[in-house]
């Protein structure tokens, strides 16, 4: 009874020298949110969605079996993906899941994995303590502590410049996304705030903000009289574009940005006001990156861009969500083929023993004591002229961390 | 100073929000039509003036030389439909927000969900202002709060001044003696729908001067926007300014002196209690 909501149906040949798959397709459920708060990335998930799926049925799908892929908007709802997935899992009975887009949406969908027993690959969520599931299996990863991770890996990377930063500006999005890197989650308190203070750092302005905020003016009159040398904005979306441009009205622009989840596109188009932005990253397609990983790194990017400029996405660089979202299938397929069946206690021990080759983050193991967050391959990223580039851990950076202007 | 520079920049800001609520408060009150469909009207306007500074180079202010008349008559064929199809105030907000579900998507299938924002080098007014020593008028904001005043000043001046607004006064009070009196309400109707649709247009390209657009931000206008309209008095232009302009400034001082996060609750509590004293808005002038 599968019929409702957005299916994405692939049927595509198979390449030459590929067994064609025969029989009922595999059906694979999931919500994304494509209209709502979250719908600017629920867009990207969607797009890399339906060509990891094409990918995989011209190379002869799963089990011998073409690959479906059926996929419902919960509009940014979280009360939505539960009932959606229960659905999904209960009446149209579909084969396995993924995840939907956004941590909280993620939780909710956990929820109803957990309780039916399917494994979940998810795309984005990396708040470890919280994702409690054995079977969930994350594609983007900050380790089992992502609110000292995140944080302690900015400080390490600023430390290393010629003057490093003294002065701290902490301003901080009260979203389940973000509010934890700053503050801690779950008992534990330790987030960018303590850890500046405990690293030495002068944490000269402590500002949190309401995520649908809209008069930036007044942080932004805040950090520019508290004169900081480093500002850490664990904010979302277009949070530092809004902050940058309240700053320039004012005559001011920080020595030093960092900000946590921004929607890469924006900030680019700031000009000379959003030089030397700093990021995190799991993936940004610098050629001296892409030429490492390889001629299929180097494919699914160039088919990402075509894709994204049909579905006339602004930004359609293969970045950082993208390359979760591609994880996250990987993952999926990963437990299919290794277990060799659509059992979902099989293909959650398959993940725990064997763990899954990864294009953009190689081989992942999952140790459900660690709640299956694997080893960190997160990144910092620069705006350098008008592109983001990875600079930090040196053995991965594709340029040099500088300061904006230098 | 930090404080007054606050309170300085969200009385400017204000004025966006004076502009987006005006429209709505009219048509409440003078037509009785709850009409959320005119936020779709904004988002368009808005993507509209993105749309032609980015691929055509057009000055985004120029844009308002396209998107007026455009939304003028989007304004006045929407008004035009209502009227024919004989709705309610109560069942306009479910209607108008059927419509403006139907926008938002509409907007999603063209522009994406992603965000969209003009370039530095299309839209120089974006990290603009004018420094005069000791305060800082963003420049974005400066134009709203200036385009406030002039368009709803205007606006209250021709409904006190001119036949067309006395009709318009008259309708709103009475509509059966108004129309006895030979005033046809359908017409104006739909010149009033149409001039709010052209309020949209200018709200819409002061918002895309200043911010990123995604399809879902009409949702987020409808806290503030809201607050202004009751707080201003429903159909109340000289009141909607104000109410705009003292919950601008109010969430700067707030944010300010508290934090940015007590904003929303200082400002809402602010409006609960003011309510209670004066129910029908702040600004209006309680006959006794």
């Amino acid at each position: 009874m599968i019929g409702l909501g957005t299916a994405c149906e692939s049927k595509s040949g198979t390449d030459t020298g590929t067994p064609a798959a025969s029989g009922a397709p595999i059906v694979v459920g999931s919500t994304l949110s494509l209209s709502g708060a979250f719908a600017a990335t629920g867009a990207i998930h969607k797009i890399v969605g339906e060509q990891f799926v094409d990918q995989l049925n011209a190379r002869g799908g799963l089990l011998g079996r073409q690959v479906r892929w059926v996929v419902r908007d919960d509009e940014s709802d979280q009360a939505k993906v539960s009932t959606l997935y229960e659905q999904l899992i209960s009446q149209d009975r579909v084969d396995l899941i993924i995840g939907p887009y956004a941590t909280p949406n993620i939780l909710s969908a956990m929820a109803v994995a957990q309780r039916h027993g399917y494994l979940l690959p998810q795309h984005t969520s990396v708040l470890a303590p919280l994702m409690t599931y054995d079977c969930q299996f994350p594609g983007w990863s900050i380790g089992p502590k992502p609110n000292e991770f995140v944080p302690n890996q900015l400080f390490d990377a600023v430390a290393s410049l010629p003057n490093p930063p003294v002065k701290v500006a902490i301003l901080t999005n009260q979203n389940g996304s973000t509010d934890f890197v700053s503050y801690g989650a779950q008992g534990d308190q330790t987030g960018a705030v303590s850890i500046a203070k405990q690293r030495g750092l002068n944490v000269v302005a402590e500002i949190r903000y309401p995520p649908a905020t809209t008069d930036w003016a007044p942080i932004a009159v805040q950090v520019r009289n508290a004169a900081p040398d480093l500002v850490v904005n664990n904010g979302i979306g277009v949070d530092p574009v809004n902050l940058l441009q309240a700053m320039a009205q004012l005559g001011y622009k920080p020595p030093l940005m960092f900000s946590l989840f921004p929607a890469p596109g924006p900030p680019l188009g700031l000009g000379a006001t959003s030089d030397g932005l700093l990021s995190v990253t799991i993936f940004e397609p610098n050629k001296a990156t892409v030429d490492k990983l390889g001629k299929e790194a180097a494919d699914i990017v160039g088919e990402f861009k075509n894709r994204a400029g049909a579905a006339k996405l602004p930004y359609t660089v293969f970045e950082t969500q993208a390359a979760a979202s591609w994880t996250a299938w990987e993952i999926l397929a990963a437990a299919v083929k290794g277990s060799g069946g659509l059992d979902q206690k099989a293909l959650c021990d398959k993940l725990h023993r064997d763990g899954a080759d990864t294009t953009f983050n190689g081989h992942l193991t999952f140790d459900p004591k660690a709640h299956n967050f694997w080893p960190p391959t997160q990144a910092i990223k620069q705006i350098q002229g008008s592109d983001w580039v990875t600079v930090w851990p040196a053995d991965r950076a594709a340029a040099q961390l500088r300061r904006p202007g230098s | 100073m930090v404080t007054l520079q606050s309170a300085l920049t969200g009385l400017l800001l204000g004025g966006l929000y004076a502009l987006m609520a005006a429209g709505l408060s009219v048509t409440w009150g003078v037509l009785r039509i709850i009409n959320l469909a005119h936020f779709g009207l904004i988002l368009v306007s808005a993507y509209l003036t993105f749309q032609l500074s980015t691929r055509s180079g057009l000055d985004p202010i120029l844009t308002l030389v396209v998107t007026v008349p455009v939304m003028f008559v989007a304004g006045g064929a929407l008004q035009w439909a209502y009227d024919r199809l004989g709705i309610s105030e109560l069942n306009s907000l479910l209607v108008s927000f059927g419509l403006l579900i139907i926008i938002v998507q509409v907007a999603s299938n063209v522009w994406s969900a992603d965000f969209q924002r003009m370039d530095a080098t299309v839209n120089p007014y974006a990290t603009a202002a004018v420094d005069t020593g000791r305060l800082i008028f963003p420049v974005t904001t400066l134009l709203a709060f200036l385009i406030a005043i002039g368009f709803i000043g205007g606006a209250h001046l021709v409904l006190q001044r001119t036949f067309t607004g006395r009709a318009m006064r008259a309708f709103a009070e009475d509509r059966a003696i108004a129309g006895a009196f030979g005033i046809d309400h359908r017409r104006l109707g739909v010149l009033l729908g149409a001039v709010c649709g052209a309020t949209a247009a200018v709200a819409g390209m002061l918002f895309a001067l200043a911010n990123a657009l995604t399809p879902a931000t009409a949702y987020e206008w409808f806290g503030t926007v809201f607050a202004v309209v009751i707080l201003g008095g429903i159909g109340h232009l000289l009141g909607t300014l104000a109410a705009g302009l003292f919950v601008g400034a109010l969430s700067g001082v707030v944010s300010v002196l508290l934090s940015p996060a007590a904003a929303p609750f200082v400002l809402f509590c602010a409006i609960v209690l003011a309510l209670l004293v004066r129910p029908r808005g702040l600004f209006v002038r309680t006959v006794r």
